[in-house]
């Protein structure tokens, strides 16, 4: 339960339910400010970098990537991967703090599901640039075809990702819709401006707050919120199993699903953190969102990073108790000593020792050190890609196959586009969307206060 | 035309429970109670009751049994591939996509479900009491032409005395 002597309000100063509809309105009606516009350019110049670069990727084809024979998967995948890491955010922050009844969680699980739209997204981009011919796609969709009927390989890693990615991508869209249905139908009854109350109108489809309505909404958001808890931990060990199915020396460990779902759960509460801090302070809603919350934030972060540390060690120990020479020189001779040590250690100090800072109260409460030590966190996970995917790659087997690989202009552009892409969602959705549950702020307005015993 | 339905206005959560209360015990019917947010000791005085668990249940098996029966006819059936000897009815590397794929099953048909039993649909009118309902008041309806009109003044005073701030009578025959 929520103890709120312990823990403070969930929302300050002392809100009225009226004042709540208008505050978190507030952006919607407002001109946003000069900041918003200008990020808005240049996420926008990003985006048609990327664009760019999918155009060569796609009339060139995938020769214009630094890939090569032995290094077969690069940014792409690396990039994949921490945009899906970061799309746990959503299924984390609603779902899982959902059936936790963690309440602290109404005032930041709109954003984090926008979020995690937006970047399931950007990641599904790069598989789909990855099969080389983009526009014959669609025979990874099983059904039945011309071409046999021959079936897609049911049994492959691969496929599984593409299940889980676009049912991730479905899902965690319904489950955000479903939940703005109360909203928009506030904006819709409560906005001045014609044009507002015709498109919120259209969105609500219908919505009026009857209690043979709320009765099916809590029973639908128990039912989803039941269902897709599951999606947490599901997608994440999809991915890890695309690497821990190969005999390549780092991949090939059962650790995999566990240290992927643990490091997509940070990213995503990372990601969480860095965009918070920064809405907070530009939409003035420290009321809504509490120093309470970006510290209880700091703490999950905190707690995932001592697994991370965990994994990372137990990773190196198994490479040296296991007896394997592969395994011993991947992770001695590559990743802690070598062309490699960079990256690993780029990524323990990020993932596994910088967070630790957060057991200080002083930086949890600092506003500089949760942007600054999530944005190392978001850094170290990228790292941590780049680290398994690459380094496992690059020096195999066989010596003459060693090559070393670093990406091409064209590899940096599409990065540099999804990012354009997120920026461009998520400034969208602070703009047109209420960005925080308005219908679920008033909820818990009054949580463990006197007016509720 | 009398007037159709009277409506009590409240500021608060805890005045309107009080007000649903009185009103049962009277047995005045309540048409509708609208909330701002959803308050379960409302839902649950109003006897309101969702199937939609059961429904996802179903929904549920259904939909992992037809993934398995789908994965069974193209894998062994349709057309068998030997991928290095491994049985063709791989039944463990089948449960990865059966789970994923109900669950997306189970969400897009409880969302049509809601959608159906709510009366949810893109561009449907809400009928609209009062529009202060999604903002901050809690609202109370009552049906005045089913109750009568002695009965719903009564539940009228009923209201006001248990805390209402404002009753109302509206006619919405016209915008149904």
């Amino acid at each position: 339960m929520y103890n709120r002597s312990i823990r403070g309000p969930l929302v300050e100063g002392n809100k009225t339910y009226g004042q709540i509809s208008s505050d978190i309105m507030a952006p919607i009606d407002a001109r946003p400010g000069m900041w918003w516009y200008l990020t808005m350019a240049i996420a926008s110049v990003a985006a048609l970098f990327g664009f760019y670069a999918i155009y060569m990727t796609v009339a060139k084809g995938i020769g214009t990537w630094g890939l090569n024979n032995s290094v077969g998967w690069g940014w792409e995948i690396i990039n994949f991967v921490w945009w899906i890491g970061i799309g746990h955010a959503g299924t984390a922050f609603s779902i899982f703090l959902l059936i936790l009844r963690q309440r602290w969680r109404t005032s930041i699980n709109r954003a984090a599901e926008a979020m995690t739209v937006v970047a399931v997204g950007c990641a599904a981009l790069f598989p789909a640039l990855h099969m080389g011919r983009v526009w014959l796609a669609f025979f990874i969709f099983p059904y039945p075809n011309t071409r046999g009927p021959l079936w897609v390989n049911f049994n492959s890693p691969l496929f599984w990702d593409f299940i889980a990615i676009s049912a991730y991508l479905l899902i965690s869209f319904s489950f955000w819709y479903m939940g703005m249905l109360p909203d928009f139908a506030t904006i819709r009854d409560k906005t001045t401006s014609k044009i507002k109350k015709a498109v919120y109108g259209f969105f609500s489809m219908g919505w009026t707050g009857g209690s043979h309505q709320w009765i099916r909404f809590e029973s639908l958001s128990f039912i989803l919120g039941g269902i897709a808890a599951v999606l947490v931990v599901s997608v994440h060990s999809i991915v890890s199993t695309d690497f821990a199915v190969g005999v390549i020396p780092g991949w090939h460990t059962t650790l995999f699903p566990p240290y992927f779902v643990v490091g997509a759960i940070f990213s995503g509460f990372a990601m969480v953190m860095t965009m918070m801090v920064v809405v907070r302070k530009v939409y003035k809603l420290n009321d809504y969102i509490t120093d309470n919350h970006m510290d209880a934030i700091a703490r999950i972060l905190t707690f995932i990073s001592l697994i991370m540390g965990t994994a990372y060690a137990t990773e190196v120990f198994m490479a040296w108790y296991s007896g394997n020479e592969y395994e011993m020189f991947t992770f001695f001779r590559n990743r802690v000593t070598g062309e490699y040590s960079v990256q690993f250690w780029g990524m323990v100090i990020c993932n596994a020792i910088i967070p630790q800072l957060f057991w200080f109260k002083k930086i949890r409460k600092s506003t500089w050190g949760l942007l600054l030590i999530s944005l190392a966190i978001n850094l170290g996970m990228w790292f941590e890609r780049f680290n398994i995917v690459v380094t496992s790659l690059a020096n195999d087997f066989l010596p003459s196959n060693w090559v070393s690989y670093s990406p091409t202009i064209i590899e940096i552009g599409i990065y540099v586009g999804t990012i354009g892409l997120f920026v461009v969602g998520v400034l969208l959705f602070f703009r047109y969307i209420p960005m925080i549950a308005i219908s679920e702020v008033k909820g818990v307005l009054n949580i463990g206060s006197k007016i509720d015993d | 035309m009398s007037t159709k339905y009277k409506i009590g206005v409240f500021d608060e959560e805890k005045t309107l429970v009080a007000s649903i209360k009185s009103l049962q015990e009277r047995n005045l019917a309540i048409f509708d109670v609208f909330t701002p947010y959803p308050i379960h000791e409302v839902l649950h005085l109003l006897k309101r009751k969702s199937k939609l668990p059961t429904a996802g249940l179903i929904y549920g098996i259904t939909g992992a049994l037809s993934v398995l029966a789908f994965l069974y006819y193209t894998s062994v059936l349709d057309w068998p591939i030997d991928y290095g000897g491994k049985p063709f009815n791989s039944f463990p590397s089948f449960i990865v996509i059966t789970i994923v794929l109900t669950i997306l099953i189970v969400t897009i048909t409880s969302l049509f479900t809601f959608s159906v039993r709510a009366r949810l649909f893109p561009g449907q009118e809400a009928v609209i009491f009062d529009d202060r309902a999604t903002d901050d008041k809690f609202i109370i309806v009552i049906d005045a032409e089913l109750l009568g009109g002695d009965a719903a003044n009564e539940a009228g005073r009923i209201m006001s005395e248990s805390g209402a701030v404002e009753i109302l009578e509206k006619d919405l025959a016209e915008k149904k």
